[in-house]
C-alpha cells in the first residue's frame, strides 16, 4: 500500500528550483533512506512528504488523498496524528521538561493529560530515559535530547516517521543507538523515511534513493 | 484549546520579569481608571445631586426683552434711522402665576410646584455687610419643589411660618458676616431704600459654594411687603418626577408660556460642559497610561515570537495549526491583561479606601470634608473591558505574525 506519493513535484524558492520534478512512492511499512549531498533537495523533499511544505508544481498524495485539495486544518491534523518528525537538532521546547515535551503532540490530539503523561512515560522508558522525565533539556545529554525528540515523534503512534539527518549531531555511540531505535520503530510497522548524507547509515534502510541537484537519480 | 493554553502559560512563566512589568503597567492603567473615575464622577454626581435636590428642576422666569421694535415703530417710515442704545428690559413679575401653577400641576410628570420672589439686598451685621440674593418662599409650598429642609442645619423651615421676621442664611453668608449662632438680629437693606430688622433662624448649607455664599431665604409675604410687591412672584419652581426628562418637559411647557422656561440642565450648562471636558481629560490620561502598557504587552509578545520562531516551527510540525499559534500568543496577551486588571482592581480598591479616609477641607465649587467618591462597581467593569481591549489589540499583531511564520523557512535557516 502506498502511503505517500509524489507526482512530478517541483519546488521553487525564489528564483531557484530546488526540486525539479520528483516522482516517488513511499510504501507503508518500509524504511526508505534518501541520500545526497548537501543542497541536493533532500530536506525539502522530506518537508513536502510530511505536509509541512507544499510543492510549487506537481501533486502529493497521502494515503491516496491529494493534499492540495485538503483544508489546512485537516493537513495539520494529519501532521499531528500520522506524521512524526525527527530533526538533526532536537528542537525540544526549553520551557518544558522531557515528559511535557513528549506530551505536547498528544495534548494537541485531544488525549487527556493523565493518559498522555502515562504514554509519554512509557515512551521515554522504552528509549532508556527512565527517571529523567522531569529534567529540563539543559540537564540531559545530546543523545538523550535526540531520543526524547524521537519519543515525541512517536507520541501519537504515527504512520510515518520522517527523520532529517537524525544522527547528524551525535557521536558514534548515540548514532548507533538512534539508528537502532529507528530500525525498531520500523520493525513495529511504522514507515520510516530518513534523510542522510552518510551512505553507511542509509544502507541499513530497505530502500535507498539518491538525490542530486533536485532530482532523484537512483 | 487546553493544549495551547498549557503552552501559552509556560511561555509566559518563562519570562517572569517582563511579564510582571507588563502586568504592572496594565494594573497602573486599571487602577488609574478606577480611582480617577470614582473621584471625578463622585465629585460631579455630588454636585449634580445637590443641584437637583436644591434647585428647581425647571424654573419659569420673566423674560428679558429688548425694545428696539418699539423704538423703530415710533420712527417715521421713510426716515433713515439707527438705534444707538437699547437697554434690555425685564418685567420682573409673572402675571397670572396661579393659573400657570394650575396648568403645570395637571401634568403627570410633575412632582411639585412652588413660587419664589427673588430680590437683591444687603445684609448687615454689626459693621459687616454683604450683598445677598433674597429668595421669598412659601414654607408650605417649597418642600414640594425642593428638599430645602435637608440642607438646613437646624431643620427650622417651619419658623418662617410662625415668625415673619425669620431668615434662613447661607452658611458662607453667615460666615462672612460673622454670625455663628441662630437668633442673631441682622439689618436688611433693599433697593427701594427700606430696611428691616430680621432674625436669623437657621443656616443653609448645601455644600455648593456659590449658593451658600449668596442666598438668604425668607417668607415670601415678608419680602413682598418689604419690596412693595404685594402678591407678586417672579419665579415658579417645578420639581419633576424624572430629573433626566426636565429639559424635554421644559421645552414642552415653553410652547404655551410667554415666560422663560429653563431646565436645570440649561441653567447649569456651563458646569455640565466643564464636567464633560474633565471627563474627556481623565479618559485621555487613562488612555495614555493604557497605551503605554499596551506597548509593553506588544513588546513582550513580539520578543517571544522572535525568540521562539523555532519552537513555533516545531509546534507546526507537530500538527499545531496557524489558528492554534495565533490563539497561543493572543492568550498570553490576554492573560497579561487579565492579571493586570485583577492587580489593578486591588490597587484601585486600596486607593479608593485611602482617598475616602483622607480628611481635608475641600473648598472650591463644592465644599466637603474629604474626597467624594463614586464607588460603583461599574468602573471596575469598564476598567476590565478597557484592559482586555488594549491587551487584545497589543497582542494581536505579534500573534498574527507568529501564526504566519513558515516553519520550513525557519528549519532551513538552521
Amino acid at each position: 500500500m502506498v502511503l505517500i506519493e509524489l507526482v512530478n513535484v517541483k519546488k521553487r524558492v525564489g528564483n531557484e528550483e530546488i526540486l525539479k520534478g520528483i516522482d516517488l512512492k513511499v510504501h507503508k511499512g518500509e524504511f526508505l533512506a534518501v541520500v545526497g549531498a548537501s543542497g541536493s533537495g533532500k530536506s525539502s523533499l522530506l518537508y513536502i512528504m510530511g505536509l509541512l511544505d507544499f510543492p510549487t508544481e506537481g501533486r502529493v498524495f497521502f494515503k491516496g488523498q491529494q493534499v492540495s485539495s485538503m483544508d489546512p486544518q485537516v493537513v495539520s491534523k494529519i501532521r499531528n496524528e500520522s506524521v512524526g518528525f525527527v530533526f538533526q537538532f532536537h528542537y525540544l521546547l526549553p520551557e518544558f521538561n522531557l515528559l511535557e515535551n513528549v506530551m505536547i503532540p498528544m495534548l494537541k490530539k485531544g488525549i487527556p493529560k493523565r493518559q498522555a503523561e502515562e504514554r509519554a512515560r512509557e515512551l521515554l522508558k522504552s528509549l532508556g530515559l527512565d527517571g529523567k522525565e522531569k529534567r529540563k533539556i539543559y540537564q540531559v545529554s545530546g543523545g538523550e535530547m535526540q531520543r526524547t525528540a524521537i519519543a515525541r515523534a512517536l507520541a501519537n503512534n504515527p504512520e510515518v516517521i520522517l527523520a532529517d539527518e537524525p544522527t547528524g549531531n551525535l557521536d558514534s555511540k548515540n548514532t548507533q543507538m538512534v539508528m537502532q531505535i529507528l530500525e525498531d520503530i520500523n520493525r513495529s510497522g511504522t514507515t520510516v523515511v530518513m534523510v542522510t548524507h552518510e551512505l553507511n547509515l542509509a544502507k541499513r534502510a530497505d530502500r535507498i534513493v539518491q538525490m542530486k541537484d533536485g532530482l532523484l537519480v537512483l | 484549546m487546553n493544549h495551547t493554553l498549557f503552552i501559552a502559560y509556560k511561555l509566559l512563566l518563562e519570562r517572569k520579569r517582563q511579564t510582571l512589568v507588563s502586568v504592572t503597567g496594565v494594573a497602573i492603567g486599571v487602577c488609574a481608571l478606577i480611582a480617577m473615575s470614582s473621584l471625578m464622577f463622585g465629585f460631579q454626581n455630588y454636585f449634580i445631586q445637590q443641584v437637583i435636590d436644591l434647585e428647581a428642576h425647571i424654573s419659569i422666569k420673566p423674560k428679558e426683552y429688548e425694545e428696539e421694535d418699539r423704538i423703530v415703530k415710533k420712527a417715521k417710515q421713510d426716515a433713515i434711522w439707527e438705534v444707538y442704545g437699547n437697554k434690555p428690559k425685564e418685567k420682573d413679575k409673572i402675571v397670572g402665576w396661579r393659573d400657570i401653577i394650575k396648568e403645570v400641576q395637571k401634568r403627570e410628570d410633575i412632582a411639585g410646584v412652588a413660587v419664589h420672589l427673588v430680590a437683591r439686598g444687603i445684609l448687615k451685621y454689626g459693621v459687616k455687610e454683604k450683598p445677598v440674593t433674597l429668595i421669598g418662599i412659601d414654607p408650605d409650598m417649597e418642600p414640594k419643589a425642593s428638599v430645602i429642609n435637608r440642607f438646613l442645619e437646624n431643620k427650622r423651615l417651619e419658623k418662617l411660618k410662625t415668625n415673619k421676621d425669620a431668615l434662613i442664611v447661607g452658611k458662607l453668608v453667615a460666615k462672612d458676616l460673622g454670625i455663628k449662632d441662630t437668633g442673631k438680629k441682622v439689618i436688611l437693606s433693599l433697593a427701594n431704600g427700606r430696611t428691616a430688622l430680621l432674625r436669623v433662624e437657621d443656616f443653609f448649607n448645601s455644600g455648593i459654594t456659590n449658593i451658600d455664599n449668596s442666598r438668604v431665604y425668607m417668607h415670601i409675604k415678608t419680602l413682598q411687603a418689604l419690596t412693595d410687591r404685594s402678591d407678586e412672584v417672579n419665579e415658579i419652581v417645578i420639581k419633576v418626577k424624572d430629573v433626566n426628562k426636565a429639559q424635554k418637559i421644559a421645552l414642552d411647557l415653553q410652547k404655551n408660556l410667554r415666560y422663560d422656561v429653563e431646565s436645570w440642565q440649561r441653567a447649569y450648562i456651563n458646569f455640565l460642559q466643564i464636567f464633560k471636558i474633565q471627563n474627556l481629560i481623565t479618559y485621555m490620561i487613562v488612555f495614555a497610561i493604557l497605551t503605554v502598557s499596551a506597548f509593553g504587552i506588544f513588546n513582550i509578545i513580539m520578543m517571544t515570537v522572535l525568540e521562539k520562531k523555532k519552537d513555533i516551527a516545531i509546534l507546526m510540525a507537530m500538527g499545531y495549526s496557524r489558528k492554534d499559534i495565533l490563539f497561543m500568543f493572543l492568550a498570553q496577551g490576554l492573560a497579561i491583561g487579565f492579571l493586570g486588571a485583577i492587580l489593578g482592581f486591588l490597587l484601585g480598591y486600596a486607593l479608593q479606601e485611602y482617598l475616602s479616609s483622607v480628611k481635608l477641607d475641600v473648598e472650591g465649587l463644592i465644599r466637603t470634608k474629604g474626597f467624594i467618591l463614586d464607588r460603583r462597581p461599574i468602573y471596575y467593569l469598564y476598567a476590565f473591558i478597557f484592559s482586555m481591549f488594549f491587551s487584545f489589540f497589543a497582542s494581536f499583531y505579534p500573534s498574527y505574525r507568529a501564526s504566519r511564520l513558515n516553519p520550513v523557512d525557519i528549519f532551513r535557516s538552521g
